[in-house]
């Protein structure tokens, strides 16, 4: 990169000799300027190539385009994105031969917005994070602070806990199946998979009150105990949902992985599972499987969301069966001012690990709040996922590592 | 734990564990081999680095990253610190070890403007390419301190030359002089931004 002297003033392209700007381009160490109106590829070669100089070794990489390259750019608001993220595809033909994503278009600073608020509403200020797992969100920093607290939840709230996140696991990863089928060119089971997810947040609902942002969790505890509505509709809800994940199954019915956790990594053949590897909660308790796939590509991705209901059923199974008496929540103070200390926390979320690092300086707030998201971590496999696969294999693959940029973009 | 203890006994300083994590601090020079050690040794197999975290203990103090490692050989999580210069944020980089920590190294640098020797891809992933801010710093203000200070009535999405909300604690610092770090911006040449340092200085009130 040669240095420039700061008066270089680069003028309107329009008013310039095309050699000149050429030449002036160069010397800010930009990309070169974009071919004449009148040529074949005018308007396409430079599109997507950032109007800066690049930065790093990999930024170089991937904007050099060879003979017969071109980037394409996709996003922040395309429909199969899955919210706000950016991919700039690097093609020759048809063919992906890089990629680069592109994120922050959602970025809300919520680590530092946590570092300003009071223990107990940390727990409302996550829930927005990955919006389709809000009760996994709120678990893992339940469980940093209370370790940084020295409290232990009662039993009963440990079995609601766990109950409601197995709920939650189930309908994220249905509709993880249904955006995938959309993405691949089937709109019916997303219909069905909205459909099934609106009883699990009906149930959600009937028992935190809300069916999005739950704000269930306390530290120490749960807000409410199960009611009648609840048990009612859970009732209802089991009796249909192994008959809807078979139709499903029915109406629906390959790539390699860094980083990665969850489903995405299980469907790879790596039985690494939080609940299992770290048992939180109550979860040595119970019984089940970590299944996994041996493929390790968009079906066996989508098989492994549909064994992982199934288990969740049968989670919820064990915990309705075990379930004891007693309160749900512990005696908290209104404000809690935690000893300093540091407190770790993991949960296993539909997208991987899920993980919170509080630090805790003595004063009513964290004084770090450290969020680990899946979704953000899995996506740095798409560059190594791509190459060699088509333009339209890309939304399949990104469907299958099921990102939430809510999650990615914190 | 013991196994630590008998593999590094001179740089696996204050050791602490508790109930389910085990805690060491490294120097930063050793940080990549004594990660190989952990990853690659048998008895160790601490394979899947859970997380990677930096941590301001703001001014006058220094940085911290943070790595929380998974073993299937062993009950705890690993949790190694590396205290950082914050005057001269660099560390090495362990995306030769584990290429998932690219995002992650990334995210400390865009959030806390640590430099990772060796990340062959350090650019900014939250906040656009020209932001010069390093917003979880502890000395970075927000629009609450703001209202506080010199710096009201700026809005710094409008204005981008007063992007750099780090620097107007400046008069408030003890590191001022430092600030910014020799060499922190390596990637990102100070001619790549038409308007510079000394124009936001010369833009904001006194």
């Amino acid at each position: 990169m040669t240095a420039v002297d700061p008066e270089t003033r680069i003028p309107d392209p329009i008013d310039l000799d095309r050699a000149e700007e050429a030449r002036l381009r160069a010397a800010a160490g930009l990309a070169p300027p974009s071919p004449p109106a009148g040529s074949e590829y005018a308007g396409f070669e430079l599109v997507g190539v950032p109007d800066r100089p690049l930065q790093t070794e990999r930024e170089r990489e991937m904007y050099t385009l060879e003979e017969g390259e071109m980037l394409l750019n996709m996003g922040p608001q395309h429909p199969s994105t899955h919210g706000v993220l950016r991919l700039v595809v690097k093609i020759r033909g048809e063919m992906v031969t890089d990629l680069d994503p592109v994120f922050g278009y959602l970025h809300r600073g919520i680590e530092k917005l946590c570092e300003n608020a009071t223990y107990t509403t940390v727990l409302t200020y996550v829930d927005p994070m990955d919006y389709l797992a809000s009760m996994h969100n709120e678990h893992a920093p339940a469980i940093a602070f209370e370790k940084l607290f020295g409290i232990q939840a009662p039993r009963r709230a440990e079995y609601i806990r766990a109950l409601v996140v197995e709920l939650n696991r189930v309908f994220s990863h249905g509709l993880m199946i249904g955006f995938l089928a959309l993405d691949m060119g089937g709109l019916t089971p997303i219909l069905y998979a909205f459909i099934n997810r609106d009883d699990v947040v009906e149930l959600l609902a009937a028992i935190s009150g809300q069916r999005m942002l739950f704000n269930f969790f306390r530290v120490g505890g749960v807000n409410w105990d199960v009611n009648d509505e609840f048990l009612s509709r859970l009732g209802t809800w089991h009796g249909t949902v192994m008959k809807s994940i078979g139709d499903n199954e029915k109406l629906i019915t390959e790539n390699e992985m860094y980083g990665v956790t969850g489903p995405n990594l299980r469907a790879s053949g790596v039985p690494f599972d939080v609940r299992k590897a770290h048992p939180y909660s109550i979860y040595d308790e119970l019984e089940f499987d970590v299944i996994t796939q041996q493929s390790g590509d968009v079906y066996a991705r989508y098989l492994q969301r549909i064994d992982e209901i199934k288990q969740s059923l049968h989670l919820i199974d064990q915990i309705m069966d075990k379930m004891p008496h007693g309160p749900v929540q512990a005696q908290v103070p209104g404000i809690i001012r935690p000893k300093p200390g540091r407190a770790y926390g993991a949960v296993e979320s539909p997208r991987g690990l899920y993980s919170v690092y509080a630090i805790s300086d003595g004063g009513p707030t964290p004084y770090r709040f450290r969020m680990r998201d899946p979704s953000f971590i899995s996506l740095q496999v798409m560059p190594l996922l791509m190459p060699g696969h088509l333009i339209a294999d890309t939304m399949a693959i990104m469907a299958s590592l099921d990102p939430v940029m809510g999650g990615v973009d914190k | 734990m013991r196994l630590l203890v008998e593999r590094f006994p001179d740089i696996a300083r204050d050791l602490w564990t508790d109930e389910d994590t085990v805690e060491v601090q490294l120097p930063r020079d050793a940080v990549v081999e004594t990660l190989r050690t952990l990853r690659d040794e048998p008895e160790f197999g601490f394979y899947m680095l859970a997380d990677a975290a930096a941590v301001d203990y703001g001014i006058g103090h220094h940085f911290e990253v943070v790595y929380h490692l998974y073993s299937d050989r062993h009950p705890a999580w690993l949790r190694v610190r590396v205290p950082v210069d914050r005057a001269n944020p660099r560390t090495p980089s362990v995306t030769s070890l584990w290429t998932g920590a690219m995002f992650h190294e990334r995210e400390m640098y865009d959030m806390m403007g640590i430099v990772f020797e060796g990340n062959r891809d350090l650019r900014r992933i939250y906040m656009s390419p020209d932001y010069r801010s390093f917003p979880q710093r502890k000395d970075f203000l927000l629009p609450d301190d703001a209202a506080d200070s010199s710096a009201a009535g700026v809005n710094p999405l409008e204005r981008p030359e007063t992007w750099d909300l780090t620097t107007f604690s400046r008069e408030l610092t003890s590191s001022a002089a430092t600030y910014p770090p020799p060499d922190t911006q390596v990637d990102v040449p100070a001619e790549a931004y038409p308007h510079g340092q000394e124009s936001a200085d010369k833009s904001r009130p006194a």
